[in-house]
């Protein structure tokens, strides 16, 4: 072996680290997970063989299945409205205008607080004797409005919650694209007559593909996790009558509130398998190095 | 000649209103949308400062009547662990932001210069790695770390974001353009391998390490399912989990103005690193896409 071929062996050495730990706090993990969610759990005893039946369980579960519905509208409502918001105002502040930096660091502010604080602000603002219910209170004749213990409104407002703090983000990443387009191309536009929205659909948006597909993809797998936000906001960790319990939630609630460690672990698998369909489904659409890294 | 030069300033005239209207009708818009975003995050700073019986005046008060200076502020050092909150949230981002980095490096330095059988396994292992959240995890690695013994504890509140998978993928493209003559110069002076990666190799990669650091720093700083599950002792709570308390109270109303101001502190030093990190803390986030 020649001291070249040789010298490659360092790199074994210098990748050591980092692949011992994931085989411990990732892959050992990642098998017991599986493991647990075939037995009945409580930590206290050591787990009991149950087969699939925490599976066959879950078909019958009643708060599971509300949190399948309940994950199902937190990821509609916190996706295309996103979407939309993000992209219009990219597009705001692509333009020109005067004042623009100063506004666009105000409309990035939201992203700054954790979760948890956005959370505990939004708890604030949508107090039924907060800023929300008396301004739009007598507007709709309602006074006080208990936004968050409303059967209808408290997911709609973890929704709203979640965009707010998340639109900026997106922003930069539409914006980011919209730059990378080459000006030649909406000039020419332009000279051959195109108006600007007439630019904007035949030439800026089929060259933001790519950007769209990483933030379809992203906002969705993001959205499937759920839980600080529902966790903090609503008045009982998932609740009124758990319409805020998203299967992250559960999972939470099953684990550390029933120590049921087996269902909680079948739920985990149920909710990777989501996720995994909408990371292939990136993979497939976008070939990811098209945005990972430039 | 005059009609043409009167021709050319009506035109001059009609573009510069044209564009007047322009800037008008996006500065206006831009305004408002911003402003409406930007509130909430002004009522939290503006709320920290007033009275708790002045949070609910109707109509609000923009500026606090009963400004109260700092007194929310000492009334929540003085009266729960908000300093011991703090330090365990500070330890622990600065312990898994140094390995993230350092590991990161060295793992992406390994892969993307030397050529070792099982290199491309690995890495895929890597990556599989990033696809999988943690809230998946959270369960198995409860178990994990109970059966080590360390609930409770700063190992196991620390451990499991150690190293994190999206650092060494990370570093690992970065690492590719570090030139290989630099590194065979390095070798024929005869420099060990590890020492060419201290002293030639990492400093090329500082501007992805100072990215890195940072979005490493806001996902540990934000992190909340882990602390939540793990740290049962109050003494080993961190900052967003210690945060909780104000607003989870069922039995009372949360004292509102302390919760703001708590909520203000910890949201400082992500305002600190914002302002004068700005383009590390925007490049990491888009890098990442993981806005934790």
């Amino acid at each position: 072996m020649g001291l070249v071929q040789k010298r490659q062996y360092y790199g074994l050495l210098f990748v050591a680290p980092a692949v011992v730990f994931f085989a411990i706090f990732f892959l050992y993990p990642i098998v017991i997970g599986f493991g647990l969610s075939l037995t009945d759990f409580t930590l206290l005893k050591p787990p009991v063989w149950v087969g699939l039946q925490n599976y066959q369980d879950l078909l019958n579960d009643r708060l599971f299945l509300k949190s399948l519905n309940v994950t199902i509208g937190f990821v509609l409502g916190s996706t295309v409205p996103v979407w939309f918001i993000s992209l219009a105002m990219a597009v705001l502040f692509f333009q020109r205008f005067p004042g623009r930096e100063l506004m666009k660091v105000l409309f990035f502010t939201p992203l700054l607080p954790s979760v948890v604080v956005v959370s505990v602000i939004w708890k604030l603002l949508l107090h039924p004797s907060g800023i929300l219910s008396s301004v739009i209170g007598p507007i709709v004749g309602q006074m006080p409005i208990k936004w968050l213990f409303d059967l209808q409104l408290s997911p709609i407002m973890s929704v709203v919650v979640h965009d707010w703090h998340i639109a900026p983000f997106y922003m930069i990443i539409w914006l980011s694209g919209l730059t990378s387009i080459p000006p030649e191309l909406r000039d020419a536009a332009r000279v051959d007559g195109a108006n600007a929205l007439q630019s904007f659909l035949r030439v800026e948006l089929p060259l933001l593909k790519p950007t769209a597909v990483f933030v379809a993809a992203i906002s969705t797998i993001r959205a499937f996790q759920g839980f600080s936000i529902q966790f903090v906001l609503s008045p009982s960790q998932g609740g009124p009558l758990d319409v805020n319990t998203t299967l992250g939630i559960v999972i939470w609630k099953y684990g550390f509130q029933f120590f049921r460690m087996g269902d909680a672990a079948a739920i985990s698998v149920v909710l990777f398998a989501f996720i995994l369909i909408f990371t292939l489904f990136q993979l497939r659409l976008g070939r990811s190095d098209d945005f990972s890294l430039s | 000649m005059a009609s043409v030069k009167a021709y050319e300033s009506d035109w001059a005239f009609e573009a510069r209103l044209r564009r007047r209207i322009r800037h008008l009708i996006l500065c206006s818009v831009g305004l408002l949308i911003s402003l409406l975003f930007f509130f909430p995050v002004y009522l939290m700073v503006s709320s920290s400062f007033k009275s708790e019986g002045e949070i609910f005046s109707i109509p609000m008060h923009w500026i606090p009547h009963e400004f109260q200076g700092f007194r929310q502020y000492e009334f929540a050092f003085e009266n729960t662990r908000l300093e011991r909150w703090y330090i365990n949230s500070l330890i622990i981002a600065a312990v898994q932001t140094i390995a993230t980095v350092f590991f990161g490096a060295l793992a992406g330095y390994g892969f993307a210069k030397f050529r070792f059988p099982g290199r491309n396994i690995l890495f895929l292992f890597i990556l599989s790695i990033m696809t999988v959240p943690f809230q998946i995890l959270v369960i198995p690695m409860f178990v994990l770390v109970h059966q080590l013994g360390w609930h409770n504890s700063y190992q196991g509140l620390i451990m499991p974001g150690l190293i994190s998978a999206f650092g060494v993928f990370m570093m690992r493209q970065f690492a590719y353009s570090v030139p290989d003559e630099l590194l065979d110069a390095a070798r024929i002076d005869g420099a060990s391998e590890f020492s060419i990666f201290r002293r030639i190799a990492f400093p090329m990669l500082k501007p992805a390490a100072a990215s890195l650091a940072i979005i490493t720093f806001l996902f540990s700083w934000n992190s909340f399912l882990w602390p939540l599950v793990i740290a049962q002792d109050r003494d080993l709570v961190t900052l967003p989990v210690g945060l909780t308390y104000f607003s989870q109270s069922l039995d009372r109303e949360p004292l509102w103005a302390v919760a703001m101001a708590v909520s203000t502190m910890a949201t400082i030093p992500v305002i600190l690193l914002f302002l004068f990190f700005q383009r590390y803390f925007i490049e990491g986030m888009m890098v990442s896409g993981i806005k934790g």
